[in-house]
């Protein structure tokens, strides 16, 4: 472990199993210890991670939108070319508020991979099939560990109250009937089953809610990767407060459920509801993903004899922070399909850096989803830092009392790491690859 | 041309032996690969011009060498000998090949393996006992080297004891040989100069014991065996491979040929008591190899129980059973081979042999899968699993001894149930399960350390599938064998042992 020493001599040192890790949080660092090599490493995997996260962001919102109840969704990955070309609001020169620099449709790289793959030009359902694609697999499963672990920062996040409201059940009510309107199969079904239906769009409107996050997150991810290339970042604090910046520039971002029906547009969660970004997004997506549930399919199952599910929610812990990244092996399932979507959009520095470790090639699925645990631990490092900016004191606060009430909030987000599985760990020693 | 398999190993082992010492291993490496790989196509060249129609000795030299002593330069294969004569060529190519790294005195490593080789082609194709008694001896001290030089933690020990049982063993059988000869008043020490059915049964019967002891601590059955697993052990991989592939073959050759060929009228004697020394060793094999923590000394007893398989076939003598045990000598000596070889992979590669460390090397992008799954097959190979050739070895031994020695051979059975059982283990332990995160920084295996194994896997595989194959070299040898012995009962042979 990179040990930091105290620099804040008003308070004594903490005797935390990760003191040194919370020194370096009140020095205004992240839990990443900040070295050339993991700041090369995590903005490259920002930028890779981000061009899959411009289509998840596309796509899980023309699922919520568009095809909505299909009771056959076959085709729910097909996005369509409207919604590729659909303008982000954090990007281009119509932005509401630009982050990014560069085009507010879809990334030049996706377009480029979804033409052809790796396998080169073939009817899109081919590479469907062959999964030689955008897993949206992956952003599903984030969105249904957020659909599952409801009630996350209750009461700030009144999202998941909303969903239970009748006035919610009203909206969904209606847009069921006008999307089933002259099927009366379905409609009977709705009849038989009117629960089944409005959880069905209680998912669709996670769905919404985890497209608007990730809208604003493909635009900070491309910029962050922009400014590393211009030389703008001097290390991972750098990177961690330009997160910081973003969270709170965007937090007020309204989340909110439209569905499009027959062309018109049935409002499920209206934006006048004021649920913003930062509560109702955001902080459920961190707890949810980050530490709860596992989005790495196939690394993971609960083994409920081996007493690996909790009898509380809260107690889940397999999110990305203490995500095992090996795969299980035996079966030889592949190593998620994020990494798998990662890999096709790496810089060139971080290709030349997989190559030089490990087995190189072999494993540049296991490397890489490392390296995103690592930008993960420095995304939840901003979160940490945000969430002490909002509710807590500034980190050069004369006041020792406030300086201690900063220390008890580190140590207990410290305290979710003392887990044997968490890899806060790992993560300080540059060797965990 | 059988001259040549013996003297071209020992012309390679002087060659490398005195090669410039600036030269890298890897290039002294090449060099006795050649060699190694010259001898290889000799014996592919006799393997094509083997007449499997006959039951003699073919390819026969004669040289009268010191005729005062009786010792001739007398050589000769047959179909007991042709098929461990093959298995040792390739096993040879195979255990220089797989050295592939940086070693201390390669000269002397590489030309002590060649020297190796020529004394178990000379063993193997000597028709004269104390020429056999002299390559038997040749091989001794370049195998004590061997272990003593490069072989691991406590290899002086190890090296030591096996240095004691082999010169033990060899001085027996040198006793046994020069018993036999003089007592039947032979002239010469020539294989087929001796009869030994003129002496008297109990002169036989000693005569017999000793050369079974002999033989027994080369094989080894239990309990002359506990030098084995301490050789095993801490030998190299690629030594490990020619004690347990070839070297332990030898034993079992000397069993069937001097033991059951030169004393076919005392053979029944013994034969009840080798077939339940030969199901001990099964079970006692087994048994440890269950209790075991490190996978080369679980494969290390696993040999102690299939060479009992061998001392069953031989002891029930019919055609079945001796061409199983045929058969079950190239087929462990494949077999162990590949495990040893695999081991020392895993080894190489892990830096442990511990069954409680290894675990998850099924994994597909850390562990080292392609090994794994050849561990795996070699696992089924030696538990018996149809489709690979020790099923084929096992179930004619089982199908030959069954009908003599029906109790021995149900604790075989049992002890092949056995074999499964401590296989499962070992993949279960090594091959399966979670990688673990802070030990799975493996380096990969490339393919040029899985050529070996894939070349053994294929035979192993291939002669499973078509043991013809295997069987068609020794079919008229060991039927001519079994017919040359009398059918007389124990009882009838004790009988007369009683009169005299």
């Amino acid at each position: 472990m990179i040990a930091t020493a105290p620099i804040n001599t008003k308070i004594p040192p903490s005797n935390h199993e990760f003191a040194d890790v919370i020194h370096r949080l009140e020095a205004g660092g992240s839990m990443l210890p900040d070295t050339p090599e993991n700041l090369m490493q995590i903005i490259g995997i920002y930028k890779a991670y981000a061009v899959p996260m411009d289509f998840y962001w596309r796509d899980l919102l023309y699922i919520a939108e568009q095809v909505f109840l299909n009771p056959l969704p076959f085709f729910k990955y097909f996005i369509s070319k409207e919604y590729l070309e659909r303008h982000n609001h954090y990007a281009g020169d119509d932005a509401d508020l630009r982050i990014w620099r560069g085009v507010a449709t879809a990334h030049p790289e996706l377009l480029a991979f979804m033409e052809k793959g790796e396998t080169g030009k073939m009817p899109k359902l081919f590479h469907h099939l062959w999964h030689d694609r955008i897993n949206m697999e992956f952003a599903e499963a984030c969105m249904q560990a957020m659909l599952w672990h409801r009630g996350m920062y209750a009461p700030y996040n009144k999202f998941d109250s909303y969903l239970d409201s009748e006035e919610y059940k009203a909206n969904a009510r209606r847009a069921i009937e006008a999307y089933f309107q002259g099927n009366p199969v379905m409609l009977g079904l709705y009849k038989l089953f009117p629960d089944m239906f409005i959880e069905q769009v209680r998912q669709l409107s996670y769905y919404a809610n985890l497209g608007l996050f990730w809208e604003v997150m493909a635009p900070v991810f491309f910029e962050m990767s922009d400014i590393y290339d211009e030389g703008g970042f001097k290390g991972v604090p750098d990177a961690m407060n330009f997160l910081v910046n973003g969270i709170f520039a965007i937090a007020g971002r309204p989340i909110y459920h439209h569905a499009y029906i027959r062309g018109e547009c049935y409002e499920i969660i209206p934006k006048s509801k004021g649920f913003t970004w930062l509560y109702e997004a955001a902080l459920p997506y961190v707890e949810a993903v980050f530490y709860r549930t596992a989005p790495f399919r196939g690394t993971k199952s609960y083994n409920a004899q081996a007493k690996e599910v909790p009898d509380d929610q809260k107690d889940f812990h397999y999110g990305i922070l203490y995500a095992d990244v090996f795969p299980v092996g035996t079966a030889g399932i592949p190593p998620t399909l994020l990494m798998q979507d990662m890999y096709h959009f790496l810089p060139p520095y971080l290709v030349d850096y997989y190559q030089k470790h490990c087995r190189g090639q072999d494993d540049v699925l296991i490397q890489l989803g490392i390296t995103f645990q690592r930008s993960m631990y420095n995304v939840t490092s901003a979160v940490i830092q945000a969430l002490r900016t909002a509710l807590l004191y500034p980190l050069d606060d004369p006041n020792p009392k406030h300086l201690m009430a900063n220390r008890a909030f580190f140590e207990s987000q410290m305290d979710r790491f003392t887990r044997p599985e968490a890899r806060l760990r790992d993560v300080q020693s540059q060797d965990y690859r | 041309m059988l001259s040549t398999l013996i003297w071209l190993p020992v012309l390679g082992a002087a060659i490398v032996g005195f090669l410039p010492g600036n030269l890298t291993a890897s290039r002294l490496r090449s060099i006795a690969l050649a060699i190694a790989g010259v001898i290889l196509l000799v014996t592919i060249w006799l393997l094509t011009q083997f007449d499997i129609n006959s039951s003699g000795l073919q390819f026969q030299e004669y040289l009268s060498w010191i005729p005062q002593l009786g010792l001739t330069y007398k050589l000769g294969v047959d179909g007991l000998s042709f098929p461990l004569l093959v298995l040792s060529s390739l096993l040879t190519a195979i255990v220089i090949y797989s050295r592939n790294e940086e070693i201390q005195r390669p000269r002397l490593y590489y030309a002590l393996i060649l020297l190796v080789h020529a004394g178990i082609v000379g063993a193997f194709v000597a028709q004269n006992l104390l020429l056999f008694v002299l390559f038997y001896e040749l091989e001794l001290i370049p195998l004590y080297l061997l272990i003593a030089i490069w072989g691991g933690e406590k290899r002086g020990y190890a090296a030591i004891k096996f240095l004691i049982y082999t010169a033990v063993s060899g001085i027996l059988i040198l006793a046994g040989f020069l018993g036999i000869t003089w007592l039947s008043n032979s002239e010469s020490f020539d294989f087929d100069a001796i009869a030994t059915q003129g002496l008297p049964i109990t002169t036989q019967l000693i005569l017999l014991v000793i050369l079974l002891v002999g033989f027994g601590i080369k094989t080894p059955i239990v309990p002359l065996h506990t030098w084995l697993p301490d050789a095993y052990v801490e030998a190299s991989p690629p030594v490990a491979i020619l004690l347990g592939g070839v070297l332990a073959k030898l034993g079992t050759y000397g069993l069937v040929r001097f033991g059951l060929q030169l004393f076919p009228e005392t053979w029944p004697i013994v034969a009840p008591g080798l077939a339940t020394l030969g199901a001990i060793s099964v079970l006692y094999g087994a048994l440890s190899a269950i209790a075991q923590k490190d996978i080369k000394r679980m494969v290390a007893y696993s040999s102690i129980g299939h060479m009992g398989y061998v001392l069953v076939g031989a002891a029930a003598l019919t055609p079945i059973a001796l061409i199983g045990v045929v058969a079950q000598m190239v087929s462990h000596g494949l077999i162990l081979a590949l495990l040893f070889y695999l081991v020392g992979v895993i080894e190489a590669k892990t830096g442990t042999r511990e069954l409680d460390v290894l675990n998850g090397l099924l994994n597909p992008l850390r562990g080292l899968p392609s090994t794994g799954a050849m561990l795996i097959l070699a696992g089924m190979a030696s538990a018996g699993i149809p489709g690979m050739m020790g099923f084929v070895a096992e179930f004619l031994v089982f199908q030959g001894s069954f009908a003599i020695f029906p109790v021995q051979t149900l604790f075989c059975i049992l002890g092949s149930g056995l074999t499964a059982v401590y296989f499962v283990i070992l993949l279960n332990r090594t091959c399966f399960g979670k990688l673990d995160n802070k030990l799975a920084y493996y380096p990969k295996v490339l393919r040029s350390e899985q050529i070996p194994a894939l070349i053994m896997a294929a035979l192993i595989l291939f002669l499973g599938v078509q043991p013809i194959w295997m069987l068609r070299w020794s079919e008229r040898t060991t039927t001519a064998m079994v017919a040359a012995v009398p059918t007389d009962t124990p009882q009838q042979v004790a009988f007369r042992m009683l009169r005299e």
